[in-house]
């Protein structure tokens, strides 16, 4: 026998509570490591989504108020600019409400020159021209609802007062093209729209691509400056800045939830420490007979200490471990589209570094949580120890 | 072995000073064993745990196996122990996670004994104090009182110490175990040659010891009255009396 016999034979003395203590240092840093995640995951969302040469004109009010279609024609008519398109919210849903997902009318002859960096193939662009009620979709999408190309699917506008059918002409590929979007020619949904006595003559957005990354800031600058003091001005924006203000509404958000994990750590240090009390006040005697039998106050502090840190690191790193395992399945099973709605989630993974910070801080969690016990326990001289049990 | 010189021991006890012992003179030579007696609150377990290095004296001279032990810190005092005492407690205060043998093998662990060592002395302990070698894996509390108390003492011997003090060590016995608890230590004495003393209101102890010392309100009787309180627990057994220590 040793002293990790010691060490391993007290915390398997009341195993339902060495369980329990366990189980809530495991979850609290379970939900640690996956919080950490969230913003590499957003930044690594923001880095497969960006690309350099391609900027967004929207609305000056914001991205929900819409731009009358002509200003696409005046936008191509901008020096620097390559390609333009239209690019507005259809708000369609597959089937149930709850298949929701990104849908938007685009003109069609324009889609291989705003996105060459998706890599879709020159017959889809091809078939997506020549076919008015084509439609292009995110490699996710198509595996999330089992579609390939060739199907014929329906989806129910919540925007318009419109169904529409449209035939799969093609996927935006793997790993390059937006693996959730769903891409229609906006002449198919005009048509349907003025059939119901409407008109469709607005634009969401506007997407403008340049040759040379150094170009976008003057071609940005000219079109805001051509619609300045009209009744649609404009804002600019860079897909990447596009992206990030879009991920920073999601960043407090995320110190929220930063927060509220911290919250859960410190609750769970309060636990710990009050079961690390409770057992050794229950052991006070057996503490007491080891200092009397000659155990110095440094071997009684180092073995409580040992206990609550074997505990703490245990449960860590079955959370660390745990959450690197249980993200990296979730992203698998997102990449295959097997489960609806969990495709954002393959972007989110535990790293090795995260699994690291999760047991360290499980590591200052026993630390914590057992050092003001232990040290109370070992420091008492062992007359009184003694007196107070016997 | 065992020099006390004036020893007092206080305890405050909110505005009140209690004297649990009052300027004690006390020699003990080595291989003797002897018993401490007296009534609750006489200051037997304090004076026990004084010369065992657990508490401290407030004033007078402690010396033991050659050791002065006043002054030195609680983990001077700890190593000390460790190397010179070993200790029976009332209630066993055995481990109950750790195995009969596991327990004995316990004060080895301060010790620089390979593992293997260890357990062959705690092995070598427990067969000395006649535990059966099936009990060695059990643990406290599959075991008898009498069969834990022997366990303890076991306990208390494996280090080889050079002074054995128990306290109360039948209290919580049978007739026949605390018999049989009492024979073990005066072999040990007679055997090994180990000092002990005994803390214990069981007058039984007399047939084993070879010395009573008695204790009342913090005090060493000393001449007739120390005889007179031997005689009081030899008519308690019904023997023909003899001389108390003092």
């Amino acid at each position: 026998m040793g002293y990790l016999t010691l060490v391993r034979r007290n915390l398997r003395r009341n195993r339902l509570r060495t369980a329990l203590t366990a189980a809530s240092i495991t979850l609290s840093i379970f939900l640690v490591c996956a919080v950490l995640s969230l913003p590499s995951g957003f930044t690594a969302i923001h880095d497969r989504l960006a690309a350099g040469t391609r900027f967004l004109v929207h609305n000056k009010a914001g991205i929900t108020y819409l731009m009358p279609y002509g200003s696409l024609q005046q936008i191509r008519a901008v020096p620097g600019g390559t390609a333009a398109t239209s690019f507005s919210r259809f708000g369609g849903v597959y089937d149930e409400p709850k298949n929701l997902f990104p849908n938007f009318s685009v003109d069609a002859e324009t889609v291989g020159d705003i996105w060459p960096d998706f890599q879709i193939s020159p017959q889809a662009i091809a078939d997506f021209r020549r076919y008015r009620d084509a439609a292009l979709v995110g490699y996710q999408t198509m595996r999330t609802f089992h579609w390939k190309v060739g199907d014929r699917v329906t989806l129910r506008s919540t925007v318009w007062p419109v169904q529409l059918d449209f035939r799969i002409v093609g996927e935006l590929p793997e790993p390059h093209g937006n693996p959730m979007w769903f891409l229609f020619s906006r002449t198919y949904l005009e048509e349907a729209v003025r059939a119901k006595g409407l008109s469709a003559e607005q634009a969401g957005m506007i997407w403008v691509r340049v040759a040379d990354p150094a170009d976008v800031p003057p071609v940005m600058r000219r079109i805001d400056d051509l619609f300045r003091n009209s009744d649609a001005e404009t804002a600019s924006e860079t897909e990447k800045s596009f992206f990030e203000s879009f991920m920073s509404s999601l960043s407090g958000l995320t110190n929220v939830i930063l927060a509220v994990g911290f919250l859960v750590v410190v609750a769970v240090v309060f636990i710990t420490a009050n079961t690390c009390s409770m057992a050794i006040r229950e052991r006070a005697a057996e503490i007491a007979m080891l200092k009397a039998l000659g155990f110095r106050r440094s071997v009684i502090l180092g073995l409580l200490l040992a206990e609550t840190l074997a505990l703490a690191i245990g449960g860590g790193a079955v959370g660390a471990f745990g959450a690197y395992g249980v993200l990296k399945l979730l992203a698998a099973l997102g990449a295959t589209g097997a489960r609806p709605g969990l495709g954002p989630l393959s972007m989110f993974l535990v790293t090795p570094w995260h699994v690291v910070e999760g047991i360290g801080l499980s590591l200052l969690v026993g630390v914590v949580a057992g050092v003001f016990p232990s040290w109370g326990a070992a420091r008492k001289p062992v007359a009184e120890a003694l007196r107070e049990v016997f | 072995m065992i020099h006390l010189s004036n020893v007092s021991r206080h305890f405050r006890r909110g505005p009140d000073v209690i004297k649990a012992l009052d300027r004690v003179t006390l020699e003990i030579q080595a291989g003797r064993f002897v018993a401490l007696m007296g009534p609750s609150g006489s200051g037997k377990s304090t004076l026990l745990n004084i010369l065992s290095g657990i508490d401290r004296a407030d004033e007078g001279e402690v010396e033991v196996a050659g050791q002065r032990l006043t002054g030195l810190s609680e983990d001077e005092l700890a190593v000390w122990r460790a190397r010179h005492v070993g200790l029976v407690f009332q209630f066993y205060n055995l481990m109950p996670v750790l195995s009969a043998c596991e327990n004995v093998e316990l004060p080895l662990l301060l010790t620089d004994l390979s593992r293997p060592e260890r357990r062959r002395r705690a092995e070598l302990a427990l067969e000395v104090v006649g535990l059966m070698r099936e009990r060695f894996e059990h643990l406290p509390g599959a075991l008898s009182g009498g069969e834990q108390q022997r366990v303890a003492i076991a306990r208390a011997i494996v280090t080889d110490p050079d002074l054995i003090v128990a306290d109360e060590p039948t209290g919580d016995l049978d007739a026949r175990s605390a018999d049989q608890v009492l024979a073990l230590l005066s072999e040990l004495n007679r055997e090994f040659e180990k000092t002990i003393v005994l803390v214990t209101h069981d007058p039984r102890a007399l047939r084993w010891v070879q010395a009573i010392y008695h204790l009342d309100k913090g005090s060493l009787l000393e001449g007739v009255e120390a005889t007179r309180a031997t005689q009081a627990v030899e008519q308690t057994l019904g023997v023909p009396p003899r001389s108390a220590a003092r």
